[in-house]
């Protein structure tokens, strides 16, 4: 942990002099009637889904949201600038993770609780970055981007896939194809969801080449991982799992995209009962 | 005497205005107990505008921007401007309290009227219910006080004002325009307040002269298209060093607003960051033209005449005395945080050489936005109360230390002019740097607190 520690989490000098300018957020929800008015009349708590590269708010809201929806908890998934129906796209170029942690936070503010946040690797590092600075009521980072920097992935991609590097480096968004994001679901829904997908900003991938240090923060903290995962590898699940002390819950047989993946209820349920039992 | 109620390991927080419930989420999240009193009938300080201790007018607009105003784990609406209004201040404040879940621990129409040290430096807190008048004492294991130093108000005395015929108001009975509107008005004292009256004036009343003991620089709110004090920030962030700064600013000012001595303004009597900054676009066009009289400092009163010290005259209805606010607590004996009789002279601007249990937030008049410094006071009080129920000799250890500090002042290198306002004026980003070393200092004594592990809660 202490090695990931972030020099300062008191000086934010640029968010004060170059403050993020505002953008247009989409943010679905389904929260019981009158919960807004009245939080508690629920005892569970509200959980904010972040989503990953590329994708938007739309990933969660085909299984997760209305399952969870259904165990009883306020659900709420916000698409990042440039995502999803969030505006911003034309300054999709000039985006950095900072935008997407303002985004986030704002939609925190709109809340009348502390919620869950649940980011999905990109937006697992966005999550990070929201709790060095805000406390939620618990931290679930699910296939998250390595938080100490992709960089030394690169090798392996521009082996494997040396075209989807060289687009990469030069500032195009990484190609995610369904073999990469899922084992067990038919072509044609894989082929939908492959479709959703939209554009990355490049400054926010380089940023996920490079270190993060954070924390420390005082929530429970969920890592899960599959060793499927074809996106983040098994070493960027554990390091992050170490970071926060904790041991990865690993579900095989799930593709990275535990959220639409064959196999998603389980992976939900390992949530819902972390929040359950811990937050 | 009343049965006192023991709130065991439980802090107390006078005042819920942006510092008193900062440091209450702080304490709550840290794990700590904590009970907040608030005299009014709702949260918010000088911003709940129908509050006693509120000294907002209808016209107030924040003259800090956003960015560094906020609390920085709860940012201020998108949808809110630059330059928020009271009225939006203080609905984000009570978001605030609703999100983090502060309304449970806070109670209203309970004015704190003492605190009393008990053995074991411990605390009992009395409080009168001020619909009902009855009074409750509970002992605390620490106060933090958070009542705000800008409500009482500091009220100068010249010869023969008690000959003055119109009517002598201060800034703290100024709610809006209404106190001025067709009158004749002296608005005395060039602070941010003194300004936006002038201002006021000059757009209502049939005459306004405007009266200061010294020149000042006038800031704009934006130059170049830019929230002055971003661009503040800006040069802090890149280090230029305060001579460079100073040069910038003046010839900013220069270029945007121009010679204040053309103008008929005071030529300030001293250096950029020596006077607490004014922000204020509105008042050199008033002077231009000419619905603002500049004037020095009064020099007698005699009947409706007030005689200024240059010998010029004006015949005047009103006066507004914007001469400021003094810090005031009247629930505790001077010699815990004011043995000197003057003002209170702390550690940090927190901790006072007196006593370990007691902390003040708030104490502060910062270059800049407040509430990301009351959220880091409110932290580094939370995370020392907590260090103290964990390993009290490792706290005692923290508080001598920080102590010995006692008076250090944190000026950005100015040397600030002598006058009672300037008293808890700090230079915001040195303040914060010293506040994140004695954070990590706390955090370092005590790794549990300082969190990182999931096993927290
Ligand atoms: C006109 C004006 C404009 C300002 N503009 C800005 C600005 O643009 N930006 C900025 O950052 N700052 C500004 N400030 C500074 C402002 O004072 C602070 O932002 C902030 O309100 C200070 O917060 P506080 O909690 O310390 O005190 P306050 O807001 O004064 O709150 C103190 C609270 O304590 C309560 N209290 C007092 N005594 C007792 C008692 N005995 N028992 C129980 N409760 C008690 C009071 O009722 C009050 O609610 C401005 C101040 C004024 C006067
Ligand atoms: N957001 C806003 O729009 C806004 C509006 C108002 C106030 N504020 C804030 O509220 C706080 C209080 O401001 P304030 O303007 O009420 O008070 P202030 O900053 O204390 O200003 C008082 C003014 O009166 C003068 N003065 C003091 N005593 C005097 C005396 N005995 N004789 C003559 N002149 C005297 C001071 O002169 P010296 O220069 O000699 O000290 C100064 O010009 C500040 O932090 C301010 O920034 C913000």
């Amino acid at each position: 942990m202490s090695r990931l520690r972030r020099p300062s989490k008191v000086m934010r000098m640029w968010d004060w002099s170059v403050p993020p300018t505002s953008a247009h957020r989409e943010v679905l929800s389904i929260v019981p009637e009158g919960w807004i008015d009245e939080p508690r009349a629920t005892r569970k708590p509200p959980i904010l889904f972040v989503h990953g590269l590329a994708h938007g708010a739309w990933c969660w809201r085909e299984q997760w949201m209305p399952a969870a929806a259904e165990r009883g908890f306020p659900v709420y998934a916000v698409s990042l600038r440039g995502h999803g129906d969030s505006g911003g796209r034309k300054r999709l170029g000039r985006t950095l993770l900072r935008h997407y942690v303002h985004d986030v936070m704002q939609t925190i503010t709109e809340l009348p609780q502390q919620p869950v946040l649940v980011g999905h690797s990109m937006g697992a590092l966005v999550s990070q970055l929201v709790a060095d600075r805000y406390q939620p009521r618990g931290l679930a980072l699910l296939t998250p981007a390595p938080i100490q920097g992709a960089a030394y992935e690169l090798p392996k991609l521009i082996r494997k896939r040396p075209l989807d590097a060289l687009k990469v480096v030069a500032g195009g968004t990484l190609p995610l194809r369904s073999e990469q994001l899922f084992t067990g679901l038919d072509e044609t829904t894989a082929a939908r969801y492959v479709d959703r997908l939209g554009r990355e900003s490049p400054w926010a991938q380089y940023e996920l080449l490079i270190p993060h240090r954070i924390g420390p923060v005082r929530c429970p903290v969920l890592v899960v991982g599959t060793p499927d995962d074809r996106v983040v590898d098994e070493k960027a699940v554990e390091v992050t799992a170490a970071a926060y002390g904790v041991d990865p819950v690993w579900l095989p047989g799930i593709g990275h995209d535990l959220m639409l993946d064959g196999g998603w209820e389980k992976a939900l349920s390992v949530v819902l009962d972390w929040i359950d039992e811990r937050c | 005497m009343n049965d006192v109620v023991d709130r065991g390991g439980a802090w107390a927080v006078v005042g819920a205005g942006p510092h008193g419930l900062s440091a209450l989420k702080n304490l709550l999240e840290l794990g700590l107990d904590a009970d907040g009193f608030e005299r009014d009938t709702d949260l918010g300080g000088n911003w709940n505008f129908h509050a006693e201790n509120s000294r907002v007018y209808e016209s107030t607009h924040l003259i800090s921007t956003k960015p560094f105003t906020q609390f920085p784990d709860f940012p201020m609406p998108d949808a809110y401007p630059d330059y928020p209004s009271h009225w939006q201040v203080h609905r984000y404040f009570r978001s605030y309290a609703e999100h983090f879940g502060l309304l449970d621990h806070l109670a209203f129409n309970s004015e704190v009227v003492s605190v009393t040290p008990v053995a074991g430096e411990r605390w009992d807190v009395t409080v009168r219910d001020r619909e009902s008048g009855v009074e409750t004492t509970r002992q605390y294991a620490g106060v933090v006080i958070a009542n705000g130093h800008n409500w009482w108000p500091k009220i100068p005395q010249y010869p023969g004002q008690d000959t003055f015929t119109g009517e002598i108001k201060h800034s703290a009975d100024y709610k809006s325009a209404d106190v001025v509107r067709g009158k004749r008005v002296l608005v005395v004292g060039a602070g941010n307040t003194g300004c936006d009256v002038a201002v006021e004036s000059a757009q209502n009343a049939k005459e306004t002269f405007h009266s200061t003991r010294r020149g000042y620089y006038y800031n704009p709110k934006y130059a170049f298209g830019r929230p002055s004090d971003q661009t503040a920030d800006l040069l802090l962030a890149l280090r230029l060093p305060l001579a460079l700064r100073r040069v910038m600013f003046k010839s900013v000012l220069r270029l945007t607003v121009g010679d204040f001595e053309k103008f008929g303004l005071r030529k300030p009597d001293h250096e950029f960051f020596e006077t607490h900054p004014i922000v204020n676009q509105q008042l050199v066009y008033y002077v231009g033209h000419g619905d603002i009289q500049p004037k020095p400092d009064i020099d007698r009163l005699d009947g409706s005449t007030v005689y200024f010290e240059d010998g010029t005259s004006a015949e005047i209805d009103v006066i507004v005395f914007c001469t400021g606010y003094l810090a005031h607590f009247p629930f505790l004996d001077d010699s815990y945080l004011n043995p000197e009789g003057d003002h209170p002279v702390l550690a940090r601007q927190i901790f006072t050489p007196a006593t370990p249990t007691l902390a003040v937030s708030g104490l502060i008049q910062p270059d800049s936005g407040q509430w990301t410094i009351a959220h880091w006071q409110g932290m580094l009080i939370a995370t020392y109360a907590a260090l103290r129920a964990q390993d009290p000799v490792a706290a005692q250890r923290f508080y001598d230390a920080i102590v010995s500090e006692t008076g250090v002042r944190f000026t950005g290198g100015a040397e600030y002019k002598d006058s009672t306002r300037h008293y808890y004026e700090i230079a915001h980003q040195e303040y914060l740097r010293a506040i994140e070393r004695d954070l990590q200092r706390l955090e370092s004594m005590a790794p549990a607190i300082s969190g990182s592990l999931a096993a927290a809660r």
